[in-house]
């Protein structure tokens, strides 16, 4: 395979991992958490998306419209109910760790009940085909999936640049104390900030439920691909999220070809311990004052 | 206009900064707290600014009870506090950090009006409008957080040490802004380390030790006794 059609493939995939990543540098930012339910959430979209798919024949696009309100909606429930407990405790972060931790396994649990624990998939017909230009070989879902993460992450540019919530939000990312002073309610606004991350991990599971093979274990694979992409762009940092997934996204599949499909995935691993050796801040991230 | 009945407050589950502290500010004027490090005076900055909430007491401002009130619920009410850590919106442009200032102003016509009002007063902040915050001099810095204090139009603003870690010459600038603030009619409660520059710039002056008020009066009466000179300036009563 040709060096243009690895950097191609590798170019698409990693818009979707921009997507699937986007959510979880966003909590990070906003609510200093590392959602480690971040890669099940996506799987319970995933398994909606299947559901629609298989029971009433709606494509996984179109399921976006379902799962990323729905998964919004959750979003929100789930901040309200069980975030407020924790405020307030000065171990704040580790014990929304230990939350998160919880929630996965239980929602893990919960999809290995109903929907057990063996591989499923959509599969529209795109899912399978390709666009052919001169030797170059463009998969059509990966190419389409990876349209619809530019669409929406420049919607979320949009709302996060040009709207009053985004600003808040942005306000809230950078300085919680000062965000508060100007009159922004953060305890809202992070309750909305958990939502969209929901929404976004929504619309990634769509895109996952033909794009890949899922079973309810697979999320910790997923969380673990995730961290190393918002480790290598800086924690909090949309754009370093992006840059993140695009760079280890093309730099898995070169590994893929020279060394084989199994190094593919230790391309994320060996990133993180290599990120986190040489540049812990990440490319966009700053460094903590000691 | 505000008025701190038998408060006492401290941080978490700490014990009491402030204990049974009463003090009265009224309209208009410039007032200025100074003290030892440790006495409770930029607690009581949070505590008005909605940052702590009163374990006991009350905090009353224009007759009404707003002990315990959210930042931005007492920011509607005009009282915005300036805090002394780092409170700026440092990827932002100077722009931005202004107009958030008036996050809660719904009417684009009255933020734009607001950010004329303080550009003008301002102009190195218009200079430097598309500007990174982060960009700016310690003494910028500090301009823009009191120009973004302006936008929110406030009726009493907090100014907690705000020449901390700047250069004399930029803090000097700095108490000329102040200067220029109390042309506005705007009521002033500052904290401010460096003791002679605060009472310089204020009308009354309070005195903290160990979260309660020791004494109060005019600042230039303050100033001129001996007995704070040396308790709280470091400076020896001179014979006359």
């Amino acid at each position: 395979m040709n060096i243009l059609q690895t950097l191609i493939l590798g170019l698409i995939l990693g818009g979707v991992y921009a997507l699937m990543a986007s959510g979880l540098t966003l909590l990070f930012g906003v609510m200093r958490i590392v959602n480690l339910a971040h890669g099940v959430f996506m799987l319970l979209a995933a398994y909606g998306a299947f559901f629609l798919f298989t029971e009433l024949g709606i494509d996984p696009f179109a399921s976006l419209i379902v799962t990323m309100p729905l998964m919004f909606l959750f979003g929100v429930v789930v901040h309200r109910l069980l975030f407020p407990r924790l405020e307030g405790s000065d171990r704040y972060s580790e014990m929304t760790v230990l939350l998160t931790f919880g929630m996965a396994l239980v929602l893990e649990g919960l999809l290995g009940f109903f929907f057990t624990g063996i591989f499923r998939s959509t599969s529209p017909a795109y899912a399978t085909e390709a666009f052919l230009i001169g030797d170059l070989i463009i998969p059509k879902g990966q190419l389409y999936g990876s349209i619809a993460s530019v669409v929406l992450l420049s919607g979320l540019g949009i709302f996060l640049g040009y709207t009053k919530i985004g600003h808040a939000i942005q306000a809230t990312s950078q300085n919680r104390t000062a965000a508060q002073t100007v009159g922004v309610n953060v305890d809202r606004i992070s309750t909305i900030a958990f939502g969209v991350g929901m929404a976004l991990a929504g619309a990634a599971g769509s895109l996952l439920s033909y794009l890949f093979t899922f079973f309810p274990g697979q999320h910790w694979q997923w969380l673990a691909i995730l961290l190393s992409l918002i480790v290598l762009g800086g924690l909090g940092s949309i754009r370093g999220a992006i840059v993140g997934a695009l760079l280890l996204a093309v730099l898995a599949g070169f590994v893929s070809n020279a060394f084989g499909a199994t190094w593919s995935t230790m391309t994320f691993y060996l990133a993180l311990f290599a990120i986190l050796l040489i540049r812990p801040q990440g490319l966009f991230g700053e460094k903590e004052a000691v | 206009m505000l008025e701190l009945a038998e408060v006492s407050t401290g941080y978490d589950g700490g014990p009491n900064i402030l204990e049974g502290l009463s003090l009265e500010i009224e309209k208009g004027s410039a007032y200025c707290m100074i003290g030892p490090n440790g006495a409770g005076k930029s607690t009581v900055l949070k505590l008005v600014g909605g940052i702590l909430a009163p374990r006991t007491g009350s905090v009353r401002f224009e007759g009404a009870e707003v002990g315990g009130l959210r930042p931005d619920q007492l920011l509607q009410r005009g009282i915005c506090l300036v805090p002394q850590d780092p409170s700026l919106f440092t990827k932002m442009t100077v722009r931005r950090n202004l107009t958030m200032g008036a996050y809660l102003e719904t009417d684009r016509s009255v933020i734009r009006k607001r950010l004329d009002v303080v550009f003008e007063m301002f102009p190195i902040l218009a200079e430097k409008e598309q500007q990174s915050a982060g960009t700016l001099s310690g003494g910028q810095q500090q301009i823009l957080l009191l120009g973004r204090a302006l936008m929110m139009k406030p009726t009493l603003m907090m100014i907690d040490e705000p020449s901390l870690g700047l250069a004399p010459q930029a803090a000097d600038q700095i108490f000329e802004v102040i200067e220029d603030l109390k042309t506005t009619g705007i009521t002033l409660l500052l904290v401010e380390q460096s003791v002679e520059r605060g009472l310089a710039v204020a009308d009354w002056a309070f005195v903290l030790d160990l979260g309660q008020k020791r004494f109060e009066g005019p600042s230039d009466q303050i100033m001129s006794d001996p007995r704070i000179r040396e308790l709280y300036m470091g400076k020896a009563p001179t014979i006359e």
